[in-house]
């Protein structure tokens, strides 16, 4: 008797666990454009001002404005590499450029910190603007959008252990239902 | 009609472009907050925001790109243009140069954006009448030319601030009714939400694979 009982509670447990991660997904990706971290730029544009970047570097002519849109760009990508390689560029521009030209900069490095996960670096960098210029709103929003994503990502992490935990004791429950036989 | 768990039917895209210090991202602010920004810096590359609205009995859902009219942001600016259902040009009717941009503001939104995309041109700060740079008549005749919608607005007091967005849906709703905006077509800037979501990819980008990625 006992042995009929384990598997349908394995299956009960099975159907939960899918039924959670399936609400999950639709949450993070139902309404698809959300906010500045949803948007990705279009593989076209990322190759125009990539070739216009290497173009340039080769004839030794790069200029901040050059080196900005291309990071601006991978910053945009929706690969973690391209991702990483925007933060690199933005990371070197910002040492050397003027007082609008370091907020731009800052500005991306957030945006491409919270797009690689790398939360607390994103928050750091908002905290730095919002210290110059406490009311900017757009920078308050981008701080709040990073603050979310922590929150959902968190929750999703928590789904994602809940849901290994379900399995194993499914399995084990599998288990002892067999060794019952 | 049914959408699922989405409570809105369909999804425009919308741009704000247009001199910088015009009022783009105020308007934006004071359509989805129903506030004005006596202080606003300029806007660092794009914002972004949302706001459902009702045209004809459906609800929409506007995502809308406004974008930094500082020249250094241009060239990167310009590719949030494509797929935009309507763009929303902006100048700024105490100062005349921002006016005098319009053509070449309004010959990038027509490369880059498609033939059916709605262009609405609108003249803000009409509460400043004292200050004022352009007529409205000289305005109005710019738009006739260009077949542009056309109105003053306020993003101060709020003044036809709501009419702008929503006319502009009301145009768009109009093409897509009428057959001449065809929303399979790619950068149609309309998204029309089945019936059961989730499962699709209702992007404005393809997916296309790429070397260097991160796998
Ligand atoms: N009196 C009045 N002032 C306005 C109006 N709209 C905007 N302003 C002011 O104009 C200035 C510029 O407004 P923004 O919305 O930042 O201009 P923008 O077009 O977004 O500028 P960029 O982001 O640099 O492209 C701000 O100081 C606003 O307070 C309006 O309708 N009336
Ligand atoms: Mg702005």
């Amino acid at each position: 008797m006992t042995s009929a009982v384990f598997p349908l509670t394995v299956y009960v447990l099975v159907f939960i666990t899918i039924v959670f991660a399936i609400l999950l997904e639709r949450e993070t990706d139902g309404g698809k454009m959300e906010d500045v971290l949803d948007e990705s730029v279009s593989e076209e544009d990322l190759r125009k001002f990539e070739r216009r970047y290497h173009d340039s570097l080769a004839q030794g002519t790069v200029t901040h404005v050059i080196q900005f849109e291309y990071a601006w760009c991978l910053i945009r990508s929706k690969y973690p590499t391209d991702v990483k390689r925007g933060i690199f560029l933005l990371e070197d521009l910002s040492k050397g450029e003027n007082e609008s030209g370091k907020r731009d900069c800052i500005y991306y490095l957030a945006i491409g910190n919270a797009k690689i996960k790398e939360y607390s670096k994103a928050l750091g960098y908002t905290k730095v603007l919002l210290q110059v210029e406490p009311g900017n709103r757009q920078v308050q929003t981008l701080k709040h959008t990073i603050e979310k994503r922590m929150e959902r990502e968190g929750l999703k992490g928590m789904a994602i252990i809940g849901g290994a935990a379900l399995a194993l004791g499914s399995l084990i429950g599998l288990g002892v239902a067999l060794a019952r036989k | 009609m049914s959408a699922g768990p989405y409570n809105y039917s369909y999804i425009f895209k919308y741009i704000i472009i247009g001199d910088m210090g015009v009022g783009k991202s105020c308007l934006l602010h004071q359509f989805t907050e129903k506030k004005f920004m006596a202080d606003c810096p300029h806007t660092i590359g794009v914002e972004f925001g949302t706001r459902i609205i009702e045209v004809a009995g459906q609800k929409i859902k506007l995502q809308i790109w406004d974008t930094a009219g500082q020249e250094r942001f241009r060239a990167v600016t310009r590719s949030y243009y494509r797929g935009a259902a309507g763009a929303l040009l902006v100048y700024d009717i105490t100062r005349r140069s921002t006016y005098n941009h319009l053509s070449s503001w309004l010959s990038d939104a027509r490369n880059l954006t498609n033939p059916n995309t709605v262009i609405f041109l609108i003249g803000n700060k009409s509460d400043l009448e004292a200050q004022r740079d352009v007529t409205y008549e000289e305005a109005k005749q710019f738009a006739d030319e260009n077949e542009l919608l056309f109105i003053e607005a306020s993003a101060k007091t709020g003044d036809n601030v709501e009419d702008a967005f929503l006319e502009t849906a009301k145009k768009i709703y109009q093409n897509i009714q009428d057959g001449s905006l065809d929303l399979n077509a790619a950068e149609s800037g309309v998204q029309h939400k089945p019936l059961q979501p989730g499962r699709n990819q209702p992007q404005n980008q393809p997916n296309p694979t790429k070397e260097g990625c991160a796998c």
